[in-house]
């Protein structure tokens, strides 16, 4: 029987293991630190304000993104479509600044195309049963063929208007405008996950779908929820990233919903979903920025930017493995 | 501007004819079918485009299936095209060991094959662009340009794909162009962006912060040179004292960024419609069993500033070629480097 | 491998294993004799299936020794284990489902032929001779997905005599087979015994270890408590060495009559698959016991009943008003729930606290414009906690870190902090150890005397006669008695299962 009279406290090196073992993020955060430690002694412009600002700004691309993604994941189901979606919006966006010659048309139509996106996915997902991978996978196909039809080249910027670029590339004070709006998102997903029924209910949904069901949860609404968030968050991130690029970019977005799952994953977020938490997923995000940049800081090999993520996402997992099991009876 | 097109006079000669239009005692073929690696793409959207307008001058009706990056599925569209008897047959490969067997089997039913884009063993003839010299042509551009302009400084970010030879070649030619005019040239970074903006933009950011001490970003493509151009802007950098190069010229994104950007000043041109254009006139050729070289080069140019007005018309949002000034381009006879020459070095 | 044929087949001496936090094990001694079943008992967590694991080799040992046929051996894996002639058959049978049973009970070591490819007819062959000598028939080349659980058992115990196993572990065989099945287990356990063969037998269900086991060992929290001769016990002193106290009544009724409302009413009921025309009335105050063999529908109607399965006719009614639409968001909403018969994948979610846990239906309750006032939750929850004495070392602590009658507890207060007027109870203290039942019992107890009506599914017997009011027997979907408790006997219930 379980009871406190068998949880003993246990000496010296014992002692830090339960440590970690209590702190979920403990692997990452270790990871994250030597990561800049090691970077930043064999390149000191690591620290370049130019440079932080970099990562920052690829940082909260993902980050945007990868927070829909965590609520997706620890609800149960995922979205592979938010990189073909996201070159759509791209262009959806810019056409629609061009055509209205106003910055706040143009983002309501980025939100409304990407928003759109996941209600869909979130319908077929729970209306026709479609296990979502399946689903999603389609819409990327959809998309990615479908960008086509709609715009055969880049769309270029024809209104020039200043606050549209000052999307991507603006400052608010010291921080730029995508940090701002990723520090945004961020805290409104944490808190909703955290003090909200609609995370309860997220965690529980993934934790176990038919415990949810019968405590007379609404398990379609939820799950269509956490669809059309993605989406909408998508929509945020394509208007930033065509802000950035100046041109809405049908090839836009290539691998994107890769490096976000593989972010969430990193953060500790169960595939299987009811596990996860969004510190995980900034941490996640973070650490595979900053070796994306770092290798370019050191002047390795390119090539390595997809090795050394895929190298670091099995270390992690099993260090967090090897934690739980430390932690587990 | 004259050297360059002194060079490339100096070069041609031999496939002159085939630029023209045939003489009244050629046949011309009814029915060409052409087999596309990947239709999607703005490149082989042109290509084609540059086909259909040379065969309807002609009379021929030109068929395309797209493969989309499928061997079996440009296996089966060619194998289509010969059961439905077509006169001649073009095919960009998707890859050699797919396009092997075709050649062979056309060989067998007479069906004379004309390849675009990449050459593949037991071909009769391919129409291609020279990578390199596209980009050492721009270097000697962009050389000039910097000796004028950049006080005959020249620091480049490469933003290039090592992938794939045909764009190796575009950035090894850029610098050895540049190198003629400025010795002192010197390659401070050289990445690897994927050929798409937003990696392009990314990978560029973080080299732009670990050094910034450049003066000219070189583009393997119009989605790179932008994206580096895109990150130096992030970064809040002026463009005063920038160059930047493009290369391939597809669509209107190089227009509008030569239109719009201080220092977007040289594209290479590859002229997609001018490489559909020329597989026709090669067709042709086999068709009426005439002599053909190996290797068709289709002509390229770099384009200084205000250039591409004497070749491309923009109409809102579509482009259209002048086909005087493009024909009156003479490519070479032979690429300075090919992909073969990158495999000895 | 040396053998001395006077010591015993098996000897585990002084054994030790510790988990960071928790011992898990202190000192145990268990010695195993050829030809002799000997029983493993205790409650969960009592250490009884980190000794198996051990045994399996899945585990390591932190201390003490185990010696086979007197030689000293080392279990680092269950290859090693296997080696050693320790065959475990755990619970969670580990047949691979495509395989046919042939090539399961020799997955290890195919019979190949000559050219090197697998001799499939010798295959079938040897394990038909398998099933012979265990005096059961198995068709060799059906595949094991196809099979009902107690045959995958009989298969397992056939791959223990493929690897000449000397030692037979089974846990809790017997958790999920009929009255029928289990006899003929027993029957294959003797045979077993007959082959020299040395069995341990852990099980929960003390009828079963006087009827098959020779000898019996306790754990309790870790520890060795006793090894002795089944003679020389009775049920009373199993359950004192089990829990260190005397249960005086396993089913102490506190309640007073069932009262005149009725709180549930279904009438002919029909479901697509299973369910033909059921029709009762359960009244509030009133505990209303479903019997059946394993497949009689029971867990069909808990499920048809709460709204979570759908069904094609019939009219459910909760407290008067009719169950529409049919979905458990109604159903939860008009006062009726589910307890269900499968924990682990339908009721816990199992790496979620304890508070989580238990709020989750009623979470609802406790939010102000969407956010969640968690002081009042915790405050709910920790009452609930206290009342039905739930043994947690924390509100945060993961559930799966309880006992299986402690996670019974909260999965119940779920629905009693939610407020339900019916209750639906599907087999509730399956996996259970005897104090927690106890426990159990008297919660439902309770519940119906604070005037609950509550419905109860099982296929123990001594419970459903000791707590229910009325009884109804289920059989292919249909109710095929109804019963009061006075009027009910083992042999009448089982006589109208059958039918």
């Amino acid at each position: 029987m379980a009871s406190s009279s068998q949880i003993q406290p246990q000496p010296g090196a014992g002692r830090i293991a339960a440590a970690m073992a209590g702190q979920p993020q403990a692997v990452l955060i270790v990871l994250l630190l030597l990561l800049c430690g090691a970077i930043s002694l064999a390149a000191a412009q690591f620290y370049s304000l130019a440079n932080i600002i970099a990562i920052l700004r690829q940082s909260a691309l993902v980050l945007i993104v990868a927070a829909g993604m965590t609520t997706l994941l620890i609800g149960g189901e995922v979205d592979l479509s938010v990189g073909a979606s996201l070159a759509f919006t791209g262009c959806v966006a810019m056409d629609a600044t061009n055509r209205s010659g106003s910055v706040p048309v143009g983002a309501l139509a980025a939100l409304a195309f990407a928003g759109a996106v996941g209600l869909f996915n979130g319908l077929v997902v729970t209306r026709l049963r479609v296990n979502s991978l399946i689903a999603t996978i389609a819409t990327m196909m959809i998309l990615q063929g479908g960008v086509y039809l709609y715009t055969r080249e880049a769309v270029q910027n024809q209104h020039h208007l200043a606050a549209f670029t000052g999307i991507g590339a603006g400052y608010l004070g010291a921080f730029p405008i995508p940090v701002l709006l990723a520090a945004a998102v961020f805290a409104a997903v944490y808190i909703a996950l955290r003090h909200t029924l609609f995370g309860r209910y997220t965690y529980a949904l993934g934790a176990n779908p038919i415990a949810a069901r019968l405590s007379g949860l609404r398990v379609r609404r939820l799950k269509l929820a956490g669809f059309v968030i993605t989406g909408l968050l998508v929509g945020v991130t394509g208007l930033i990233l065509c802000s950035l690029m100046n041109a809405g970019q049908p090839t836009a977005g290539r691998g994107f919903e890769l490096t976000v799952i593989a972010a969430v994953i990193l953060g500790g977020t169960s595939l299987a979903g009811g596990r996860g938490s969004l510190i995980g997923t900034l941490l996640g995000v973070l650490v595979l920025k900053v070796i994306d940049n770092g290798i370019i800081i050191l002047r390795w090999n390119q090539d390595f930017q997809m090795v050394v993520p895929g190298v670091v996402i099995v270390a992690a997992t099993w260090l967090d493995t090897v934690r739980v099991r430390r932690r587990a009876v | 501007m004259n050297v360059r097109l002194a060079i490339l006079l100096a070069t041609t000669a031999a496939l002159a004819p085939l630029t023209v239009l045939p003489a009244r005692a050629d046949e011309v073929p009814k029915h060409i079918g052409y087999v596309v690696n990947y239709a999607t793409h703005e490149w082989y959207q042109n290509v084609i485009k540059g086909m259909k307008d040379h065969a309807k001058l002609l009379g021929i009706d030109v068929a395309v299936k797209d493969a989309n990056l499928d061997v079996a599925k440009e296996v089966a569209g060619a194998e289509d095209f010969m059961s439905q008897k077509v006169d001649v047959l073009i095919i960009t490969p998707v890859n050699e060991e797919g396009v092997v067997p075709l050649l062979r089997r056309a060989k067998a039913e007479g069906v004379p094959v004309v390849l675009e884009g990449n050459p593949v063993k037991g071909m009769t003839t391919m129409v291609a662009i020279c990578d390199y010299d596209t980009g050492y042509f721009a270097g000697i551009e962009a050389g000039k340009y910097a000796q004028a302009h950049l006080g005959g400084v020249a620091k480049v970010m490469n933003v290039g794909l090592p992938l794939l030879s045909a764009t190796v070649l575009r950035s090894y030619g850029f610098m050895d162009g540049i190198h003629t005019i400025i010795p002192g040239a010197t390659l401070v970074h050289d990445l690897d962006g994927g050929g798409n903006p937003d990696r392009s933009l990314e990978v560029s950011s973080a080299a732009l912060a670990q050094n910034g001490d450049i003066d000219i970003i070189y583009g393997i493509n119009d989605s790179s040179s932008l994206g580096g151009l895109q990150a130096w802007k992030a970064a809040g950098k002026s463009q005063d004292n920038l160059l930047v190069v493009g290369t391939g010229g597809e669509g209107l994104a190089f227009i509008n960024a030569m239109e719009k950007e201080p220092s977007y000043r040289i594209e290479a041109a590859m002229f997609p419609e001018k490489e559909g254009y020329t597989t026709i006139d090669a067709a042709l050729a086999l068709y009426n069993h005439k002599p053909v070289a190996e290797h068709i080069v289709s002509p390229t140019t770099p384009l200084v500033g205000d250039d591409w007005k004497k070749y491309y018309e923009v109409n809102g949002t579509t482009r259209s070629i002048k086909w005087d000034a493009v024909n009156a381009l003479t490519p070479p006879a032979k690429c300075m480097k090919t992909a073969a020459d990158l495999k000895k070095s | 491998m040396l053998s001395d044929p006077h010591s015993p087949a098996l000897a585990m001496q002084g054994i030790g294993k510790q988990f960071p936090g928790v011992v898990a094990l202190a000192d145990v001694d268990l010695t195993l004799t050829g030809g002799q079943v000997h029983a493993l008992i205790g409650e969960n967590g009592a250490g009884k299936s980190t000794l198996i694991k051990i045994l399996a080799g899945v585990y390591q040992k932190d201390s003490g020794s185990i010696r086979i046929g007197g030689v000293e051996a080392e279990l680092r894996t269950p290859r090693d284990a296997l080696r050693l002639g320790i065959k475990v058959v755990f619970q969670e049978i580990a047949l691979i489902p495509e395989f046919t049973v042939a090539e399961n009970i020799f997955l290890e070591r195919h019979p190949v032929n000559r050219i090197g490819s697998i001799a499939w007819g010798k295959l079938r062959a040897d394990a038909k001779a398998l099933f012979d000598r265990l005096g059961f028939a198995v068709d060799p080349g059906a595949r094991a997905r196809d099979l009902p659980i107690s045959t995958q058992q009989m298969v397992e115990i056939a791959r223990a005599l493929a690897h000449e196993a000397r030692i037979v572990v089974m846990d809790e065989p017997t958790s999920s087979l009929t009255p029928k099945e289990v006899a003929l287990l027993f029957t294959v356990i003797r045979r077993l015994k007959s082959l020299g063969i040395a069995v341990v037998y852990v099980s929960h269900k003390l009828d079963e270890i006087f009827e098959i086991a020779d000898t019996v060992t306790v754990l309790r929290d870790g520890r060795h408590i006793s090894t002795k001769p089944v003679a020389a016990h009775t049920q009373d002193s199993l359950i004192q060495d089990m829990i260190g106290r005397r249960i005086e009544f396993l089913f102490p009724r506190a309640r007073g009559p069932a009262r005149s409302d009725v709180l549930l009413s279904v009438r002919g009921l029909s479901t697509k698959d299973k369910l033909r025309d059921v029709s009762f009335e359960v009244r509030a105050g009133e505990v209303f016991g479903f019997f059946g063999l394993l497949g009689a529908g029971r867990t069909e109607l808990a499920k048809a009943i709460v709204g979570f399965d759908p069904i094609r006719s019939g009219e459910i009614a909760i407290g008067g008003q009719p169950l529409r639409p049919h979905d458990t968001r109604t159903g939860v909403a008009l006062g009726i729930g589910l307890l269900t018969e499968d924990r682990k994948t339908e009721g816990l979610m199992l790496e979620q606290s304890v508070q989580h846990n238990m709020s989750l239906a009623a979470l609802g309750g406790f939010a102000v414009a969407g956010f969640v006032q968690e002081a009042r939750e915790r405050s709910a929850v920790q009452g609930f906690v206290d009342r039905l004495r739930v043994r947690t070392p924390g509100l945060d602590r993961p559930i799966r870190d309880l006992s299986g009658g402690n996670q019974q507890k909260v999965l119940l207060s779920r629905w009693l902090l939610r407020g339900l007027k019916v209750i639906v109870v599907d087999e509730p203290t399956r996996g259970i150890d005897v104090g927690a039942k106890s426990e159990i019992f008297a919660l439902i107890d309770r519940l119906a005397g604070e005037g609950h009506a509550v419905v109860m599914m099982t296929s123990e017997m001594p419970e459903l006669l000791g707590l229910s009011d009325r009884i109804a027997v289920m059989a292919n979907g249909r109710i095929t008695a109804t019963m009061p408790r006075a009027d009910a006997t083992q042999e009448g219930l089982l006589s109208a299962a059958i039918a």
